[in-house]
Formats: structure tokens, C-alpha cells, sequence
């Protein structure tokens, strides 16, 4: 057989697939709003086909605009066949009820790790600078320091984190983006053989443990926890377990096991993913408590306490037990 | 022309040796695909593009959003946020795997195996960009594409993803031309493979190279030894034989 014999063979096969193929993966041009049925034993059937068709145009040398033609067929094919799909309500349902508190137990070690990590200089630093106060200029600037001072003083009338901008809205996008940056800074940290994510949790604990020590000392402790109670309940627990996602690949990295570290790093990536997702979520939760709950001055302190307590044994309830049972 | 062998470890460039890039994968079906990785400096392209696209709708959303005072300017924060970590993982997972930067320059992101990329490979290699970006201007990435011969940055690397070269089809050769000679000495597979290589690259070759060229190939026709554009045109009669023209 030769080459033009071959291609005459099986040309009509070949245009039927790309034709399929470029319905599947809307390459048609037209901008049709419904997706037309495409049948995929058809699809699969000639896509099988064209593989054979490609082992023999290779194995026989043909020219290379046919053996050009069927790799792009077969790699079109093998992406239309083989495609994972990740999305969809179910999905996103077993993940928020099973597959997020799960992922964070199974990485409990780490968890405990970055826990530490985070709470032990927010313990400490904040003692010191109760203390002495006048530390706190150690860690921020002069400005900084008077701003909290304002801040979180009985009489203004919102409280919370500079505020440049009056309204809930403009703070909760203003959080939305610093928190869930710090959080995936605290992963992405992990790169470094961990040390990134070290890094990140003790100095954001160090820092939050500077301002709540300073203005417990200046006597605005009533404000100033009745404010991060509740949302901390969220933001402090999705900034540990991203860090713990952080230590989880770093320490991939530096003890892959029997693995090669490029494969044990891809793994523990994947098994991060959906940590990061939940992460994600319970930011965003936060950022929203920050701006429209925490924020409120006509709330009395007690309420707030209240709520905190329930945000906290929620939080903590939802990892321990959710998604124990087999679903 | 790469001859399948299922026993090529992974990775290996099918071809070329230490000058190509490929990647080459292997299907289920058994067939190997190879991947073309795409360089720094072309993906340095495709990200400038996409800062430019960014900074366009972040003006466009300030002129639009001004009107709405307050609540205007939190969405207009929200949009840059969402601009700053989810562009890339939202292009990245539409059909055309790539950002509108990448498919300017003909580039798209897929797994390691050429699949198309999932949700948590592009939410990782993006979120990571965090690591890519230290210690300044993307230092480490560039480093890490500079050294690795599938120009994974750290983030590509984690999350198992490659940058590639849209597969572009070479052009349909050109029949007709030429009149079918019939060879005179028994031709191998390879022998005629590499004829129809010649005949195809024949158009974009200058005629004094392309005689060059023909000349050492002209025993086929039976002009050992001659060379000139007869003989050049003798030697591509016999690839379109080869490819199986028959006068």
C-alpha cells in the first residue's frame, strides 16, 4: 500500500472525526448557544481507529503531512476521551460534606504542626509586648500603632482594620483580599521545603499576637476581641490549615520515601487541592462576618461572644465529625 | 519520524536527542504523543499581554464602577482581586486551555500526560505563582524554566502541568509537478521516507541547495554521480513514486 492509496482509504473516516471532534471542543466557529448531541461511541469508535492508523503511518515512514494530520487527530481525540470532570453540584456537595473535613484529617499531623507554628508566637509576642508596650513599635511603625489606637477605641463608631472607606461592602473586599492572600501565601511558602510557610505562620502570629497584647495593655481589650471573636473562628483556622497544606508539600519535598521528589510534591499538591478550596470558602466566609458582624458597634459585646462560641464549636465540630461515616 | 517503542521511559524527548524539547507521552491506546513545551521567552510574551488585558478591565470596571460610589468601589476591589488570583484558573479551564495571552501566541496548558487541565492542577499552578514570583520579577520560575528541559516553572512542576505549542499540521504537499520516475535501485522504507522528506521541503528550499541535496540522492534515479536541476527533478520523481503517483 502507499501512502496517497492510504490516505484515500481513509479519508472519509478522517473528516467524520475532525468534524466531531472540533463539535466537541467548539472549534466550529459558529456560536451556537445550544451544544449539539455528539455521539460518543462514534466518536470513540473512529478515534480508536485513527490510533491504529497512526501506528502504521509511523511504523511505515509515510510523509509527514499524514502522520502530522493523525497525531492531531489522536491528541485531539485523547483530550475529548480521556477529560476528567471535576465540577458539577455533586461534586461540590461530597466535597463540602465529606471529601474537605476528611483531607484536613488525614494531614492532622501537619495541622497540629502549623497550629503551633501560629499560636505559640501569637502567645508569646503577645505576653512580651503586654508587657512592654512599647515593643509594639518593634513590629509596626508609630503611625500604625496610634491608627489601632483609633481604631479600636470604645467610641468610633465602626471598628476593625484601617478604614479608609465607610461602608461594610468596601471592607469586606478589602479583607476578602488580604486574608485569602496571606492564606495562599502560607502554602505556597510550602515550595521552599516548607520554610516559606514556616515563615509565614510565625510572622503573621507574631503580628496578630503584637496588636492584641498592645491594646489589651491600652485598655481596649472589651472592642478589640468582642471584634475578632467571631471571624477569627473562620480566618484563623483556614490560615492554619493552608499553612499545614504548605508544611504538608515541604515536607514532601525534603522526605519523598520511595519516591522521586517531583512525584512525591505532585502528590501531596493533589491531596492539597481540595484543602485549598475549603480554605478558600471559609475566607470568604470570614471576610463577610469581618465586614457586616464583627464590625457592628450596636451589638452588644455579649451577643458577639455568643455567636463566637457557636462559630467555633461549629468549626471545630464540622472537622472532627463530618464525613466520618462512609458516603 | 519516531518509531514506537513502548519501552521509552517517560519523558524522554522521542527524537532529536539533546537538542529537541518534545515531550513524549504515551495513550492508552499506546500511541505516543509528543508535547512541544513552550520557551521562556514566548511565554514572557503571553504574560505581558495578559498584564495588559488585566490593567484594561480594571480601568474599564474604575470608569464604569465610579458611578456607584461606595458599593462601587467594593465591587471594583472584589474585581481585582478576583483578576489577581482567578484570571489565569478560569481561562486556563475553558475549552481552549489557555488565557487570552497564551492563545496569541499559540500556547495552551495541559497535564503532564496531555489531558486537558483539571481544576486543581490550575488553581495550584497559579495559586503558586506566590513561590514563582520571590525572590522578585518571577525569579525563580524564569531559573527553573532556563534549567529544566520541559520549561516547567515551580508551580507547573507541583502541579504536574506543561506549557506547549499549540500542534500546528504541516502543509499538504504538493503533487502534480512533478512527473513519477521509477526508481532503479530497490528503495528501503527509510530510503523512501527520506525521498518524500526531501520532496516535501523541496518548496521551501533555494534550487542551488535543493540540486545539493538531490545530488546525493540521485543514485535512485540512476544519476550517480551528476547533479543539476534534471537530476534534482529525476529524484523527486522518484519520491512521488515512492509516495505512490503512478504516470
Amino acid at each position: 500500500m502507499t501512502p496517497l492509496q492510504f490516505e484515500a482509504l481513509y479519508e472519509a473516516e478522517w473528516t467524520e472525526l475532525e468534524a466531531l471532534l472540533d463539535r466537541v471542543l467548539g472549534r466550529t466557529g459558529r456560536r451556537s448557544g445550544a451544544r449539539e448531541e455528539v455521539p460518543g461511541d462514534r466518536v470513540a469508535a473512529l478515534y480508536r481507529r485513527a490510533c491504529e492508523q497512526l501506528a502504521l503511518a509511523r511504523a511505515r515512514s509515510y510523509p509527514a503531512y499524514l502522520v502530522d494530520r493523525l497525531e492531531r487527530l489522536t491528541a485531539d481525540g485523547h483530550q475529548v476521551i480521556y477529560r476528567q470532570h471535576e465540577f458539577g453540584a455533586a461534586r461540590v456537595k461530597a466535597m463540602l460534606l465529606a471529601d474537605f473535613p476528611r483531607a484536613v484529617r488525614a494531614q492532622a499531623r501537619y495541622v497540629a504542626a502549623a497550629a503551633a507554628l501560629f499560636l505559640l508566637p501569637t502567645i508569646a509576642v503577645g505576653l512580651v509586648v503586654y508587657r512592654q508596650p512599647e515593643l509594639i513599635l518593634s513590629v509596626v511603625s508609630a503611625d500604625t500603632a496610634s491608627s489601632f489606637d483609633r481604631m479600636y477605641s470604645p467610641s468610633a463608631e465602626a471598628i476593625g482594620r484601617v478604614r479608609e472607606a465607610t461602608t461594610d461592602w468596601v471592607m469586606f473586599a478589602f479583607y476578602v483580599r488580604n486574608n485569602i492572600g496571606v492564606a495562599f501565601q502560607c502554602f505556597a511558602g510550602g515550595l521552599f521545603a516548607g520554610l516559606g510557610s514556616v515563615f509565614f505562620l510565625v510572622y503573621n502570629g507574631a503580628f496578630g499576637g503584637a496588636i492584641a497584647g498592645y491594646l489589651t495593655e491600652r485598655g481596649m481589650a472589651p472592642t478589640f476581641y468582642s471584634f475578632v471573636a467571631t471571624h477569627s473562628a473562620f480566618e484563623l483556622t483556614a490560615i492554619v490549615l493552608s499553612g499545614a497544606a504548605g508544611l504538608r508539600i515541604g515536607h514532601a519535598l525534603l522526605a519523598p520515601g520511595r519516591l522521586t521528589r517531583g512525584q512525591a510534591l505532585v502528590g501531596a499538591t493533589r491531596d492539597s487541592a481540595v484543602v485549598l478550596y475549603g480554605v478558600a470558602m471559609m475566607l470568604l466566609i470570614a471576610a463577610a462576618i469581618e465586614a457586616f458582624w464583627s464590625s457592628a458597634q450596636w451589638l452588644a459585646p455579649s451577643l458577639k461572644y455568643s455567636v463566637a462560641a457557636v462559630c467555633w464549636i461549629a468549626v471545630f465540630t464540622y472537622f472532627i465529625r463530618q464525613g466520618r461515616r462512609a458516603a | 519520524m519516531p518509531t514506537p517503542s513502548s519501552s521509552k521511559p517517560e519523558g524522554l524527548p522521542a527524537r532529536g536527542g539533546v537538542l529537541d524539547t518534545v515531550v513524549t507521552t504515551e495513550t492508552p491506546e499506546g500511541i505516543l504523543l509528543e508535547l512541544r513545551p513552550a520557551g521562556l521567552s514566548v511565554r514572557f510574551y503571553a504574560f505581558a499581554v495578559d498584564g495588559v488585558i488585566r490593567l484594561a478591565i480594571i480601568y474599564a470596571a474604575a470608569i464604569g464602577l465610579a458611578l456607584f460610589g461606595q458599593l462601587g468601589l467594593a465591587l471594583w476591589l472584589i474585581i481585582i482581586f478576583a483578576l489577581e488570583w482567578f484570571y489565569p484558573v478560569v481561562f486556563e479551564l475553558m475549552p481552549g486551555g489557555a488565557t487570552p495571552g497564551k492563545r496569541m501566541f499559540a500556547l495552551r496548558v495541559v497535564m503532564e500526560n496531555g489531558l486537558p487541565v483539571t481544576a486543581a492542577a490550575a488553581l495550584t499552578r497559579n495559586l503558586l505563582r506566590v513561590a514563582d514570583f520571590l525572590p522578585f520579577g518571577y525569579g525563580f520560575a524564569v531559573v527553573s524554566m532556563l534549567l529544566r528541559r520541559d520549561c516547567q516553572r515551580l508551580g507547573d512542576i507541583a502541579a504536574g502541568t506543561l506549557v506547549i505549542h499549540q500542534p500546528r499540521g504541516a502543509p499538504r504537499m504538493a503533487l502534480g509537478s512533478v512527473e513519477p520516475v521509477v526508481p532503479v535501485v530497490p528503495l528501503s522504507a527509510d530510503d523512501q521516507a527520506a525521498l518524500i522528506a526531501l520532496a516535501a521541503r523541496a518548496p521551501r528550499l533555494t534550487s542551488e541547495r535543493l540540486d545539493e541535496l538531490a545530488a546525493l540522492a540521485a543514485v535512485v534515479s540512476g544519476d550517480a554521480g551528476r547533479r543539476g536541476p534534471d537530476v534534482t527533478r529525476r529524484v523527486l520523481g522518484v519520491a512521488h513514486w515512492s509516495l505512490g503517483r503512478r504516470a
